[in-house]
């Protein structure tokens, strides 16, 4: 138990241990040093940029909040980080809502679990970009699919343009934005289903719980954790999504379904680099705190 | 004692009566499950079904089938807009970021399982940090720091770039499965004459050998799907990725349909193989640590 004895005894007087020590630090080395050189630096660097009036070609100089009170007043920002929240309420709570639902179905013991389990992951195993295109071609007006099964059903004839009216665009890009990302949420609460020992739902049972008294007081309590951390992570990476939007509307129409990463995107390609890493920089304090929040509990699950 | 009481009153019951329940309870599920089954194929089958439609039956004559099925939107893409080096230029770029990701990451993971040092608590939350910090704050200081190694508009930058999601996602995810592996099995290879490092390599890699197959396709997933990065830092048509190649398509004014779905056919086909292949490591890791979609 060489490790015990590192824990134990002072460093300095145990030269095996020593080296042993330094092997650690250089195997941890490279990645870190990388996480820092690329991470780290952009990360400060961006908050950086973000105080300065950097347009692309001239590095710029300081201008204390200018950037950020600027934002405040632009009615499109305001409208990206509105739309953002709405994105990220709607579809997650979607996601959520469809993950454990079927997530729950699967459960069960159903002949045929396994295949629907593995059909269902599908949209979670294609690339996100294709996912995205696909959607696009499936909202065109004219002959998507869409406005096809619509008008094949019955159930609205006439010529729908899903992306291209104010307001279709913002539900039709959560649609296709819960279709992509139902799955992981499905799987992961699939996963902590399992893990709930059946003989509590036994002991429920004796004890005269019903079906929906097993749910709130065996499965809720055994799969709370694997949800909150969920919501948690899917919430940071709904929010900070780019390609959902860039790829069906690019933010429109008319700012309809403008995200603040596709605002971030224009404001580079429009080279006013200040201004644009400003756009993610002021969603830095909620970012931080969600951050905090599901690191905390992801290293506490660890233990 | 009571459970056995509780199954004999169940025996009880008019098995008949149960058995309904049973059956009217399974017969919903499967109904649900098959709305969703549809759902999911639904959209899956229009991107095959486009892909292999001419123009004019997608405009003049639209319908939920191709009449005359057709891979001319496969060869056009393929030979005339070279969609072949765009899929080369990201199988590079995956597999380069998958080999070093993996490679570096089982070292720092295995760092972080086995041994105590100072900073070790520092450096596991630096990494989950690092994980969670998302690209839309980091793509803008990228491209300027990438500009100045003149790395801009090059694969080699893509690759550099890229490690900022796979790296720590491949060590956060590794740290998991190598934890798993029995620290005395470790000790007895090295009473049996194996070092440090050959322990690692003799006995921990190959024991969380599924767990390395999950991270690997997670790496390689992630820089594949990539689009924000490429479509920052990459300017020439020669460095293009896949999706950035097929985002370039529909920027013109008329949507290509057919080439852009039969784009998504071939980008999808390597990771659905991956995926199929390794579904249950799949599951574990992505549970094991919860991984981006």
């Amino acid at each position: 138990m060489a490790d015990a004895t590192f824990e134990t005894a002072p460093a300095r007087r145990a030269p095996g241990v020593t080296r042993l020590t330094i092997f650690a630090y250089l195997l941890v080395a490279p990645v870190l040093i990388l996480i820092v050189a690329l991470i780290g630096y952009p990360f400060v660097f961006a908050i950086w940029i973000s105080f300065t009036d950097q347009v692309v070609g001239n590095a710029g100089k300081w201008i204390g909040l200018a950037n950020f009170a600027y934002l405040s007043k632009n009615a499109t920002f305001t409208a990206s980080i509105w739309n953002t929240i709405v994105m990220v309420v709607v579809s997650d709570g979607l996601k959520l809502l469809i993950g454990l639902g079927l997530a729950l179905l699967v459960n069960q013991a159903l002949p045929g679990r396994g295949i629907f389990r593995s059909f269902l992951m599908l949209p979670w195993a294609m690339p996100g970009f294709v996912a995205f295109l696909t959607w696009r071609v499936l909202y065109q007006p004219i002959g998507g699919g869409i406005n096809l099964i619509l008008t094949a059903t019955g159930l609205h004839s006439g010529v729908i343009d899903w992306l291209g009216q104010r307001s279709t665009a913002m539900p039709a890009v959560i649609v296709a934005t819960v279709w992509r990302g139902f799955p992981f949420w499905f799987v992961s609460i699939l996963a902590a289903l399992q893990a709930v020992p059946k003989e509590l739902y036994e002991a429920a049972r004796v004890d005269g719980a019903n079906g929906w008294q097993q749910f709130w007081t065996v499965t809720v309590p055994g799969i709370r954790q694997v949800v909150i951390v969920t919501v948690l992570l899917s919430s940071i990476w709904t929010a900070n999504g780019f390609e959902n939007v860039w790829l069906l509307t690019q933010g429109g129409p008319s700012d309809a379904t403008i995200v603040f990463p596709v605002l971030a995107y224009f404001g580079m390609q429009t080279q006013r680099l200040g201004e644009a890493a400003a756009v993610s920089v002021y969603t830095l304090p909620v970012l931080i705190i969600l951050v905090l929040i599901a690191t905390s509990l992801m290293l506490r699950d660890e233990e | 004692m009571t459970a056995v009481s509780m199954s004999a009153a169940e025996a009880a019951q008019p098995a008949a009566r149960l058995n309904r329940r049973v059956l009217i309870g399974r017969a919903l599920s499967y109904a649900a499950l098959a709305i969703a089954v549809l759902l999911v194929a639904f959209p899956i089958y229009w991107m095959i079904a486009t892909s292999l439609k001419l123009p004019k039956e997608i405009f003049r004559q639209p319908s939920l089938a191709p009449m005359a099925p057709t891979l001319n939107n496969y060869v056009s893409l393929l030979f005339e807009k070279d969609f072949l080096t765009a899929i080369r230029n990201s199988f590079i770029v995956a597999t380069t970021v998958t080999i070093i990701s993996v490679l570096i990451s089982s070292f720092a993971a295995y760092s972080m399982v086995r041994f105590r040092y100072r900073f070790r608590g520092l450096i596991g939350r630096v990494i989950l940090f690092a994980y969670l910090t998302p690209t839309s704050l980091l793509f803008i200081p990228l491209s300027i720091v990438m500009a100045q190694l003149r790395l801009g508009n090059s694969l080699y930058g893509l690759i550099l770039v890229y490690l900022t999601f796979s790296l720590p996602l491949a060590t956060w995810l590794l740290q998991g499965y190598f934890r798993s592996v029995p620290r005395e099995l470790e000790e007895q290879g090295m009473v049996d004459g194996l070092t440090r490092l050959g322990a690692l390599l003799r006995i921990v890699l190959p024991l969380s050998a599924p767990g390395l197959a999950a991270v690997a396709i997670f790496t390689f997933t992630g820089a594949w799907n990539e689009l924000l990065l490429a479509l920052v830092l990459i300017t020439s048509e020669s460095q293009r990725t896949a999706p950035l190649a097929l985002n370039y398509l529909i920027t013109s004014d008329v949507l290509p349909w057919g080439p852009l779905m039969a784009g998504a056919v071939i980008s999808s086909v390597p990771l659905m193989i991956l995926y199929f292949i390794a579904q249950r490591f799949m599951v574990q890791g992505m549970t094991a640590g919860s991984v981006k979609g």
